[in-house]
């Protein structure tokens, strides 16, 4: 039964390349907008924090699926033809930016009021206590739940087969229609998402070790 | 009177307080609070919780908003200016408030140390962030005002390696890193295991010996009256008492603050 595997690895491993580059491109984007979001929610004027809290109910709002149909076939009547793996990273970043800005604005508000008060006794103004004091350790808070918007990520992924990017949900279908095996190759597929969603686990509790302030 | 109050009492003014009154919504906090704190004093505040102590303590340094009333560092006002033709009050820009809050060190119950930085770290911040030190600079300064802290030994460790007594003295040496015109301490051993207080209290005495200007939030009745040039006697926000300890402690004029000192005594009786 893994003659099957064995002979479609190459094919697999084309697939899982693109999984790759698009979970890392979806999740740089979805790390820099979803600390934008947080910003304008927690420093921004008025029509910032209104803006950022719309952005959010809207994207949790709607499934990943819809957002990538919406990107893949209304948006070239508007006259944005982008092909699918920018667009569908794009799409994915903006999607999961949603939940990571969640995570950043509740670690930021996890630093304790006193930390503000003594940065600002000692006569830092507030970016100086952002990147001095408050990102620091918020970073530490938000590891954990980073990571696990991450995973949610890399399955996030697997919804581009949709649109027509090979990624190794798309790849594995293929071999399925062509070898009739959808135990075995389903079964390569899905051992392969666990094991990069177990790798990115296990760097996230590496790292959580290593940055905690006491050893 | 002893010598050293009287020459303090000729020093010049260094916090200047005129007709302080703050509300949280409709309740009054403080009201029109006026005193001064002159250059190497060392006043206490004592009173009732809830009293607006702490208030009146995190005014001077603009933690919380005022919207009455005057402070002056040095001079300078604090946290608003007044057009003198209008009398309209305007707040006064975020970086000379940052300015300003840089000549007042203040220490919290709480300590609020960074805990990802060392204990030299945390004193050296402040001379590099806003002082503009050389960090080579400014670490040496650290390890000297920590080792007159009683932490020399301790430099490199992080806020959760240390005791609370340390931890607090490692936030006067923060304080005192800023070279500020006054230090503001907000009840800073009420959080303390009562055997790691004295350590911090030796500190702060040793701080009033060196003419360090000082006002200071405490329940430490024994402290204020052997260390305090003047004790501000506060209850529902309004300053009812104030004078040399010998006189409040010896001899108190109204009926809360016999009251307030006879609770007390009691308390150390049980």
């Amino acid at each position: 039964m893994f003659d099957i595997l064995i002979a479609s690895f190459p094919l697999l491993m084309r697939g899982v390349w693109i999984t790759l580059l698009l979970t890392g491109s979806g999740a740089i984007v979805a790390t820099i907008f979803g600390v934008v979001i947080a910003c304008a929610q927690l420093f921004g004027g008025i029509v910032l924090r209104i803006a950022a809290e719309a952005y959010l109910y809207i994207v949790r709002g709607v499934p990943l699926l819809v957002l990538l149909f919406a990107m893949y076939y209304a948006l070239p009547y508007a006259g944005v033809d982008l092909d699918p793996m920018s667009g569908g990273a794009l799409v994915i970043g903006l999607y999961f930016a949603a939940f990571m800005a969640e995570v950043f604005r509740g670690a930021i508000l996890a630093v304790p009021n006193g930390q503000w008060e003594a940065g600002r006794t000692i006569g830092l103004r507030t970016p100086r206590i952002v990147t001095d004091i408050i990102l620091p350790q918020a970073l530490r808070v938000a590891g954990p739940p980073y990571i696990n918007t991450v995973i949610m990520l890399v399955k996030g992924t697997s919804l581009v087969s949709i649109i027509g990017l090979a990624d190794v949900t798309f790849v594995g279908r293929q071999i399925v229609e062509r070898t009739l095996a959808p135990f075995e190759v389903f079964g390569g597929v899905a051992v392969i998402y666990f094991v990069i969603c177990f790798a990115l686990s296990r760097c996230g509790a590496y790292l959580e070790r290593r940055t905690s302030y006491v050893h | 009177m002893s010598i050293d109050s009287v020459t303090a009492a000729l020093a010049p003014v260094e916090i200047d307080i005129r007709g302080l009154s703050k509300w949280f919504g409709a309740h009054q906090v403080l009201k029109e609070m006026s005193t001064e704190v002159r250059l190497g004093e060392a006043v206490v505040v004592i009173g009732p919780s809830g009293s607006g102590k702490t208030t009146f303590l995190r005014c001077i340094n603009l933690l919380e908003q005022f919207e009455q009333g005057e402070i002056r560092i040095g001079g300078e006002a604090m946290g608003y200016l007044v057009d003198p033709q209008t009398g309209r009050r305007t707040r006064r820009t975020e970086r000379d408030i940052a300015r300003m809050r840089a000549q007042v060190g203040m220490v919290f119950q709480s300590f609020n140390l960074f805990p990802h930085m060392t204990a030299l770290k945390n004193v050296a911040l402040g001379p590099v962030r806003v002082n503009g030190m050389r960090r080579d600079e400014a670490e040496a300064l650290a390890a000297s005002l920590l080792a007159r802290v009683g932490l020399a030994d301790k430099v490199d460790a992080v806020p959760g390696q240390l005791s609370g007594g340390q931890q607090q003295r490692v936030a006067i040496a923060r304080a005192l890193a800023m070279r500020p015109k006054a230090i503001l301490l907000d009840e800073v051993t009420s959080a303390l295991d009562p055997e790691l207080v004295g350590e911090v209290l030796d500190v702060m005495r040793q701080l009033v010996q060196d003419g360090m200007t000082m006002v200071i939030v405490t329940h430490e009745m024994a402290f204020a009256r052997a260390f305090a040039h003047k004790v501000l006697f506060m209850a529902d926000g309004e300053l009812i008492e104030h004078g040399p300890p010998a006189q409040l402690f010896g001899d108190p004029k109204t009926a809360r603050l016999q009251a307030f000192l006879k609770r007390f005594k009691e308390g150390y009786q049980l």
